[in-house]
């Protein structure tokens, strides 16, 4: 049961805490880089957790009404609705960041705006099946304990990645660091539109399209490297045409912003 | 111009996405942590609509790797899942929530 809760609760925790980490070492380096850019106040990542933790609680609550909505797709709907709205976000982001259309002001509003959105969705996603994984067990006490040492447990290891990640980023030259952070960032937008896309085919709202290769001989999503790929660049086995389509096209979007292009051109100011 | 390659690989990917024939409807329950029955026969190239229906007082989470599927059933409370089209073999599933006992299989021929 320990481990069972481990492995649950790491998956979880690890794609938020590596998130975290990347938008904040972008956001920090930003102003050391380029005297043009803004980068996000702290109290907006206060304020996105808070707000993440609530909503993963009102998620858990909700999810019996959830599950039937839409002819009892209800929770696929939703959950795709909200990464759907975190890539969108997570893309508006990246072009405030480097924009000079917007006043000042307004660009730091609406840049923490959606920082606070892509987090707290984020959370509110993976905390609200921690919640649920907790309160299903609780009919069992005997589960109880090793449950909740598990999961106490994986949110230490997820939380120590994420700042693990964050101090080597940091610790390499500004301008590397910014990079691999957007290279990191193409990544999670890409790994992002790809889940939801296959929640849609789940929920049959998306035609079936065909498994586009299998590498389940190569590695298994089952194995430890496996899943450390699956939280960090969403390795599938056996992804769909249209999963793999959704992965490249919102890596296109992400690329497309000034932000990425002023990284990749290295212009000093 | 990234943006237009990425809008168009949209609009290509949706139509280049076939659909399937009539989907066939099989039940599923979960009672003491097991699934009933374990083994669900699909025949292949046919999409499955399962009705998963979770009599216990927990919740469940059906996960299946080699299927693509997650999905939270809460306690006494019914859901859909769709599965397939597969190819022909056994593809595994699990109650995440309960793996020790909560084990099961598709088999499609």
């Amino acid at each position: 049961m320990f481990l069972d809760a481990v492995i649950l609760v790491l998956q979880e925790v690890l794609e938020a805490a590596l998130l975290l980490s990347v938008l904040l070492v972008v956001n920090q380096l930003l102003d050391q880089h380029f005297t043009s850019s803004h980068r996000v106040a702290m109290r907006w990542y206060g304020a996105a957790l808070l707000t993440g933790t609530a909503g993963a609680a009102l998620m858990a609550w909700a999810m019996p009404a959830l599950s039937q909505w839409f002819d009892y797709v209800g929770p696929e709907i939703v959950n795709a609705f909200m990464q759907l709205l975190i890539v969108v976000c997570l893309y508006v982001h990246c072009l405030l960041l480097q924009s000079t259309l917007l006043q000042r002001r307004r660009r730091d509003l609406y840049a923490g705006l959606t920082l606070l959105v892509v987090i707290a969705f984020g959370v509110a996603r993976e905390g609200s099946e921690i919640l649920l994984y907790i309160d299903g067990i609780m009919g069992t006490p005997a589960s109880l304990m090793p449950v909740l040492l598990g999961t106490g447990v994986a949110t230490g290891i997820g939380v120590s990645a994420g700042v693990l990640l964050y101090y080597a980023l940091v610790a390499l030259p500004s301008l590397v660091a910014l990079r691999t952070g957007m290279v990191l960032l193409v990544l999670f937008a890409g790994n992002m539109a790809a889940q939801v896309i296959l929640l849609l085919t789940q929920a049959n709202w998306l035609p079936y399209s065909p498994v586009l290769w299998d590498s389940s001989g190569l590695l298994t999503e089952f194995s430890v490297s496996g899943q450390l790929l699956y939280a960090l660049v969403g390795y599938e086995a056996t992804p769909s045409l249209a999963q793999v389509g959704g992965y490249i096209a919102a890596m296109l979007l992400i690329i497309s912003t000034p932000l990425f292009r002023r990284c990749w051109r290295s212009i000093r100011s | 111009m990234t943006l237009k390659l990425a809008s168009l690989l949209v609009v290509l990917l949706c139509t280049a996405c076939s659909r399937e024939d009539k989907e066939i409807e099989l039940s599923l329950v979960i009672r003491d942590h097991l699934f009933f029955p374990a083994t669900l026969n699909i025949p292949a190239g046919r999409i499955a609509k399962v009705m998963v229906d979770n009599q216990d007082a927990t919740p469940e989470e059906f996960d299946s790797k080699s299927l693509n599927r997650e999905k939270v059933i809460s306690a006494h409370s019914k859901t859909v899942l769709f599965i397939g089209p597969l190819t022909p073999g056994e593809y595994e599933f699990a109650g995440e929530f309960y793996a020790k006992t909560a084990q099961g299989k598709v088999v499609v021929k």
